[in-house]
């Protein structure tokens, strides 16, 4: 049974009063997500990634399409036994304390009280919330309401959970933590399910992804299929390079580019096809260092940016 | 979790929330002094002290309760789906269902309080009073000071107020506060016309503007049957009967605006 | 800063408190009542109409006490009934206004507007609200015994209400005492002692008291004249004064009314000090 699954999902709204026009905001969305998999959704802004989360949370309702989590309907009481949810942006009651706050939505899990105490205070420690959880959360930082939200999100020890943009608003300590309490939480067998504009998050942290732009999935997969992990070339590092001997490979074009790290030191982008072993042996035997040599492979980002100017376009004007 | 376990939850929650409102306390606090300058008032009305506390306890009962009512109730749902905190807790096991009928009940217990609150200044200045003055001029009064029979008009005050409640939440489930608040005050105003519309055909010329005012009649929640404070500060009868019957249409049309506001509510998408 | 605020609220009492000595301007005729109409005022009332009344009652008995001490510019009482008018429209049982309105609506100026019509229509309304009401009927033979002097309506009026649940016992014999002897001063002090016995307010007691007072002066003052003349006939000439009486023997003592002051006394006629809260004097013989 898949943890997560969409069937053509769709959502249209009507903008304007008098002549009501549809306005797309989610397309034919289908999808599974594994259980137990950490799955990234990505996407740039206003691609639809909220509404998806909102469809899947029975925030809004859709146009047309189903969501199933769990092998149940979602927004269905039994699947919000089971998830867990961090909206993006979150706003909780300012005039309750991180502590009561946890304690009421636990008690909406009919937890007794002992309990409800209990799994407040574990999830506080967990999130990094000391001593202040005793303070009203008006005077909490975006920080600190973040983490908040995702120790809401994980109250009833969820087998799914949802994210919206979880490290917005985090410094990177912040994030380093957050991004560890996911491994943690894949390594538990829970399913995180997370949307993000940061590539880096999802790159660091996901099996699988999927993309959307402009309401439509453009992409999805596992990552190492998305991202073919094909070499395109080398950076090589070198210090001390003899300038003569630069200006030669770079004549005979067997080095594309040249950036100077500072003096002497060079940082070389040589082309596919020859090996590099060759130009590193000349080098070294003019004289040069070597400090690095890595293969150049495509980043998500210019896969996403790619993708998404795709579908952009294909918009047109729209 | 049953049901009625989860409305009551979230209704500690809605009235913890407005313990926690320093607009609350004011306003109870304010009623509170009320009722003692009530004290001072009956001074100026050549021996008419204690109909005057009488009646300005009732009337400011009624008035901070309406007040109440109403600028809590608009914002009810509107401030969580504005503010986004249904987000997360849409997402616990609460219907939507169970969010409305908690958030009522929530206010509806605030509303009980703070008339408790009030009454119970209100008798405290009635009793002071009553020992006051002598034996003679309690003997002429129409009903003793501390006449227990006046809670029948708070009795039904509350209901009142429990009515302009639902319809505050009604249209909290989809209006802004700023008209909310006026279409509810609105109705509370026309309710207590209704006997005007009852003889529009008096006034007017044209049936069908009768008709349709009779219907008017019928339909619009009519708040001024639940106004029985000038006989119970002469201790007057009022019949049980229609206590019940004005409490029981109270009940049926706040179960009306209740099952509205759910079913408007459920079908709503949040942004 | 805090000193600017306190120099700008220093000057804003200040200002208040010339504008009070300055006095305010003068204003409508009808500000007081904000409404005319009282089916107006029972429609805009919604759910207040018993504070609403009292407010109006404490405007009306306050307009009473400051037109008869002299504040108001207008000494014509003429919004009293206006205001008793829409008090008790807002709450028919108000029974004090109607028998504040009997009292002082009926009695003659400066005391009051003089409008014993204006009383009973007042009366009158409370009527319809209460008809088993005994003390709406007494008030109302009270205005004919007192202001129009009609004994033959003031006593149907007492018999009226001396048959109604609740009515004291005193009521029936004085329906008679009324019909028999009209006027009569023994009849009024009657009905002016029951008053001052039961009434319930002070300022209902107060008015008895004064109206007792009132019928104690005429007696004094029947009493002077006598003595006055019975001077004038064995001396020959008119009394000069009161010591001249006092030492010829004829009265002892302060020659004082039962407010304290003293009668004066000029030429034959003995009258009472212009500034006594006595005045005016009922008048005494009535119609058929």
């Amino acid at each position: 049974m898949d943890a997560i699954r969409t069937e053509a999902l769709t959502k249209h709204y009507s903008v304007g009063f008098w002549r009501p026009r549809p306005y797309l905001a989610l397309e034919g969305l289908t999808l599974s997500v594994g259980q137990g998999e950490v799955f990234g959704f990505l996407g740039p802004n206003g691609a639809g990634k909220t509404t998806t989360l909102k469809l899947l949370m029975q925030l809004i309702y859709p146009t047309s399409g189903t969501a199933h989590i769990l092998g149940a309907p979602a927004g269905s009481a039994e699947v919000k036994r089971r998830i867990g949810y961090l909206p993006e942006n979150p706003y909780f009651y300012d005039h309750l304390t991180a502590e009561e706050l946890l304690e009421y939505f636990a008690s909406l899990f009919g937890y007794h009280a002992a309990e409800r105490r209990q799994r407040a205070a574990r999830l506080l420690d967990e999130v990094g919330i000391g001593a202040e959880r005793r303070l009203q959360l008006r005077k909490f930082s975006k920080g600190m309401l973040q983490r908040v939200g995702i120790a809401q999100a994980l109250l009833n020890d969820p087998e799914v959970v949802f994210f919206d943009e979880p490290m917005s608003g985090l410094d990177p300590l912040g994030r380093r933590e957050i991004r560890q309490l996911i491994l943690r939480l894949r390594d538990r067998g829970c399913t995180v399910f997370f949307s993000s504009h940061v590539l880096s998050d999802a790159e660091a942290l996901c099996s699988r992804v999927a993309i959307v732009a402009r309401g439509r999935l453009v992409a999805s997969g596992p990552l190492s299929e998305i991202l073919a992990f094909q070499v395109h070339g080398w950076e090589l590092v070198m210090s001390q390079v003899p300038g003569p001997a630069l200006e030669c490979a770079l004549k005979e074009g067997r080095v594309l580019k040249a950036l100077p790290l500072g003096p002497d030191r060079y940082a070389l982008d040589l082309p596919l096809g020859t090996p590099p072993e060759r130009l590193l042996g000349d080098l070294t035997a003019a004289g040069a260092q070597l400090v690095s040599l890595n293969p150049l492979r495509e980043t998500l980002e210019d896969f996403f940016v790619r993708q998404v100017a795709g579908a952009t376009s294909d918009r047109g004007l729209e | 979790m049953s049901a009625i376990r989860t409305v009551g939850t979230v209704a500690v929650s809605v009235f913890r929330e407005s313990v926690r409102d320093k607009v609350l306390y004011n306003l109870v606090a304010f009623a509170v002094l009320l009722m003692a300058a009530s004290y001072l008032i009956g001074q100026l009305t050549a021996g008419q002290d204690i109909k005057i506390i009488k009646d300005l306890g009732l009337a400011a009962i009624a008035t901070f309760g309406l007040m109440i009512a109403v600028f809590i109730g608009i914002g009810l749902v509107w401030k969580e789906v504005e503010r986004r905190s249904i987000y997360s807790l849409l997402s616990k096991p609460l219907s939507r269902a169970e969010f409305i009928l908690g958030k009522y009940c929530g206010l509806g217990l605030t509303l009980v309080v703070n008339v408790v609150v009030m009454v119970v200044a209100w008798y405290i200045v009635l009793a002071y009073m009553a020992t006051t003055v002598p034996p003679e001029v309690r003997a002429a009064w129409p009903a003793p000071a501390t006449d227990l029979g006046m809670l029948r008009a708070v009795g039904l005050i509350l209901v009142e107020l429990m009515l302009v409640t639902a319809i505050a939440l009604f249209f909290s489930t989809f209006s802004s506060p700023f008209l909310s608040a006026g279409l509810t005050l609105g109705l509370w105003v026309i309710g207590h016309f209704n006997a005007d519309l009852k003889n529009f055909e008096a006034v007017v010329d044209s049936r069908a503007a009768a008709w349709f005012a009779h219907g008017l009649y019928y339909v619009l929640p009519n708040f001024s049957a639940f106004d029985i404070k000038q006989q119970v500060v002469y201790a007057q009868a009022v019949p049980a009967s229609y206590l019940a019957t004005t409490a029981l249409y109270g009940a049926v049309y706040i179960a009306l605006l209740l099952a509205a506001s759910v079913a408007v509510f459920s079908r709503r998408d949040f942004k | 800063m805090p000193v600017v605020l306190v120099m700008l609220m220093a000057s804003a009492i200040g200002l208040q408190a010339l504008r009070e000595r300055g006095g305010e301007l003068p204003t409508g005729a009808d500000s007081l009542l904000y409404v005319r109409s009282p089916g107006a005022v029972q429609r805009l009332a919604l759910s207040y109409k018993s504070i609403l009344a009292d407010v109006y009652w404490i405007r009306a008995v306050q307009l009473y006490g400051d037109t008869k001490l002299g504040r108001t510019a207008d000494r014509s009482y003429s919004r009293l009934y206006p205001l008793l008018e829409l008090a008790t429209t807002l709450d028919p049982y108000f029974d004090v206004a109607y028998q504040f309105g009997a009292l002082f609506l009926a009695e003659a100026p400066p005391g009051g507007p003089g409008r014993p019509d204006l009383a009973i229509a007042l009366l009158q309304r409370g009527l319809e609200a209460q008809p088993d009401d005994w003390q709406l009927y007494q008030a109302i033979g009270f205005v004919h015994y007192w202001s129009t002097q009609d004994y033959a309506a003031a006593a149907d009026w007492f018999g009226r209400a001396s048959r109604l649940p609740g009515a004291p016992t005193w009521m029936g014999p004085l329906a008679a005492v009324t019909l028999a002897e009209g006027g009569n001063r023994k009849a009024s002090r009657l009905l002016w002692r029951q008053i001052q016995e039961s009434a319930a307010d002070d300022w209902f007691r107060a008015e008895a008291d004064r109206r007792l007072k009132q019928l104690d002066a005429m007696d004094q003052i029947d009493l002077l004249q006598r003595v006055v003349a019975t001077f004038s006939e064995e001396q020959g000439r008119p009394p000069a004064g009161w010591p001249d009486l006092a030492r010829a023997g004829y009265v002892r003592g302060a020659v004082v009314d039962p407010t304290g002051l003293p009668y004066r006394l000029e030429g034959s006629t003995v009258s009472l000090d212009p500034t006594s809260r006595l005045l005016p004097l009922p008048r005494e013989g009535g119609r058929p």
